[in-house]
């Protein structure tokens, strides 16, 4: 009994007692805090990009025709109206052509493409939301 | 066209905005900014918030500065041709390990968690588990969108986000099959998606998946580490991820941390394991993707249904009603309790009672979309996918919007 007693004890005391150095698998494994290690950069690899130069700009808007083009989000009809509004009273020799895509919006048909090509001179294009 | 363009775009976008256009190889592109939202606004508010306003980033007039944008000669560097070649960053960092996760968090490499620094003995290890040489194209990925950029990534790129995600190496022929799909797992929409995956095959107890209680919650390292490593590979591998460029989630989804990776209970479903149904053969280790809003709603409690009420197959189908099918359809996730009263209702094949909860044959041609998406009809319920996982300790399921989207096989990539 005395002996269980005593092994009970020095279990007890076991748990209580500072951990000793060979009680730390964790840290004797890593590193040390000055220790340096090497890593990977985890990222991949972006794509090259093709740099290509923006379309020569106008001289001026009098006497030119600018499309105003509706890619579909919700409210850009209401705000390219408004928007004509104060071309039209600032800009009155100014034609103000009114569009939407025909394609989402990510992209204007290839009708509408050619058009203003042929007939426009500029192009206010929304509504990135 | 050659003619000269100026998108009209709110300020919240400009980063991602900026960075669209020089991925298209106009870094310089004029754009004008100014204030939103646009939507639900009156005519008299948009005069006076966007064209009697200013610009919010450069403090000019909106109207008069829209007018330069189109009118000022253009500068060398908007007029700049050739190739512009980018690096992200050397392959190797060296510091102590509090540098090193500093610099991680620095860097946004991380998903603010801690993480396993991928050291080469590390991936080294990773590495071995899969017959694919580390320099293999994995993937393309880009953040869901067109408008982003596509990245690419290697196998050992895939191998280094597993380590940072702690998973276990024999993991990783998982990890590598989504990698393979170039599906991200942290999609730029501003309506914050999510993804998942329904994994099938003997693999799910090789690895240890968890199949029963908290099937898709975060309770096995298996489930929890290949879904984090899928998000990291996602916000490294493919760039995404990144709020202002590479994503927009209006308020964002918790479940781009570690997606929701499940493994059906084959063992206890009365049907078809998912992959079959899927064309793939029984005892074929498949990885099934999805994506959507995620499958947690309070619509689906039904927890006070007892005795003869107990018609899980009419709730269900009372449920799949509600759900708004609109992008993603119903996915129901179901405990084998519940499949087994959906079998002994009569439904003895996931393919009948589909029929009858959404009134279709499971795969007749659905009629074109249409004017619906632009008139922002919603379609009720659309497509259905049932899966089978989790504990038999009681009645519960779960509905939400997540749809199937590719299923691919594991084991070519061992």
């Amino acid at each position: 009994m005395k002996l269980r007693i005593t092994g009970i004890v020095v279990a007890c005391i076991g748990l209580f007692c500072p951990v000793a150095p060979t009680d730390r698998p964790l840290l004797a494994a890593g590193p040390a805090a000055a220790e340096t290690i090497t890593v990977y950069n985890p990222m991949g690899t972006p794509p090259p990009i093709t740099l290509r130069p923006q379309a020569p700009r106008l001289d001026t808007l009098k006497g030119k025709t600018l499309y105003f083009v509706n890619t579909g989000f919700i409210g850009s009809d209401r705000l390219m109206a408004v928007m004509t509004e104060w071309f039209n009273a600032n800009y009155p020799e100014t034609r103000i052509v009114y569009k939407e895509s025909g394609a989402g919006v990510s992209a204007l048909s290839p009708a509408l493409w050619e058009e203003i090509t042929r007939e426009g001179d500029a192009a206010i294009v929304g509504l990135g939301h | 066209m050659n003619k000269p363009a100026v998108p009209l775009i709110l300020d919240d976008f400009e980063p991602q905005e900026r960075e669209v256009a020089a991925n298209l190889g106009m870094p310089g592109l004029r754009m004008q900014f100014f204030r939103g939202p646009v939507w639900g606004k009156t005519p008299a508010q948009l005069q006076k918030q966007i064209v009697e306003g200013n610009n919010p980033i450069t403090g000019k007039p909106v109207m008069a500065e829209l007018v330069e944008l189109l009118t000022r000669p253009l500068t060398a560097e908007e007029q700049r041709t050739g190739e512009m070649r980018r690096d992200a960053g050397p392959e190797t960092y060296t510091g102590t390990p509090e540098e090193l996760h500093k610099l991680f968090l620095r860097k946004r490499y991380t998903d603010f968690l801690p993480v396993v620094l991928p050291t080469e003995e590390r991936v080294a290890e990773m590495l071995k588990f899969t017959s694919h040489p580390p320099d293999k194209l994995l993937g393309r990925m880009n953040p869901g969108s067109e408008a982003g950029e596509t990245w690419t990534y290697t196998v050992k790129t895939a191998a280094i986000n597993a380590v940072m995600a702690g998973a276990e190496p024999e993991y990783f022929p998982v990890i590598l099959a989504l990698g393979s799909t170039g599906m991200t797992a942290v999609n730029v929409s501003d309506n914050g998606f999510m993804a998942g995956a329904v994994i099938n095959g003997p693999i799910r107890d090789e690895i240890g998946l968890n199949y029963e209680e908290g099937a898709v919650g975060p309770f096995a390292q298996a489930n929890t580490t290949i879904g984090r490593a899928w998000s990291l590979l996602s916000i490294n591998g493919g760039n995404c991820g990144k709020v202002g460029t590479t994503y927009m989630g209006t308020i964002g989804n918790p479940m781009n941390l570690i997606g929701i990776i499940m493994a059906e209970n084959e063992e206890r479903s009365p049907f078809q394991p998912l992959s079959v149904r899927r064309g793939f053969k029984k005892g074929e280790n498949v990885v099934t993707l999805f994506t959507g809003w995620g499958i947690l709603s309070a619509k689906n409690w039904a927890a006070t249904v007892w005795g003869p009420n107990m018609d899980y197959p009419g709730i269900i189908k009372e449920i799949y009603g509600t759900q708004d099918g609109h992008l993603f359809g119903t996915c129901a996730v179901l405990s084998p309790p519940i499949a087994n009263f959906i079998r002994d209702a009569g439904y003895d094949t996931v393919e009948k009672f589909t029929e009858w909860v959404t009134g279709q044959v499971p795969g007749a041609k659905r009629p074109p979309a249409g004017p619906e998406i632009n008139l922002g009809v919603r379609k009720s319920g659309g497509m259905f996918t049932v899966i089978v996982t989790g504990g038999s300790n009681n009645n519960y399921f779960s509905m939400g919007g997540m749809v199937p989207t590719q299923s691919v096989q594991i084991d070519e990539w061992r």
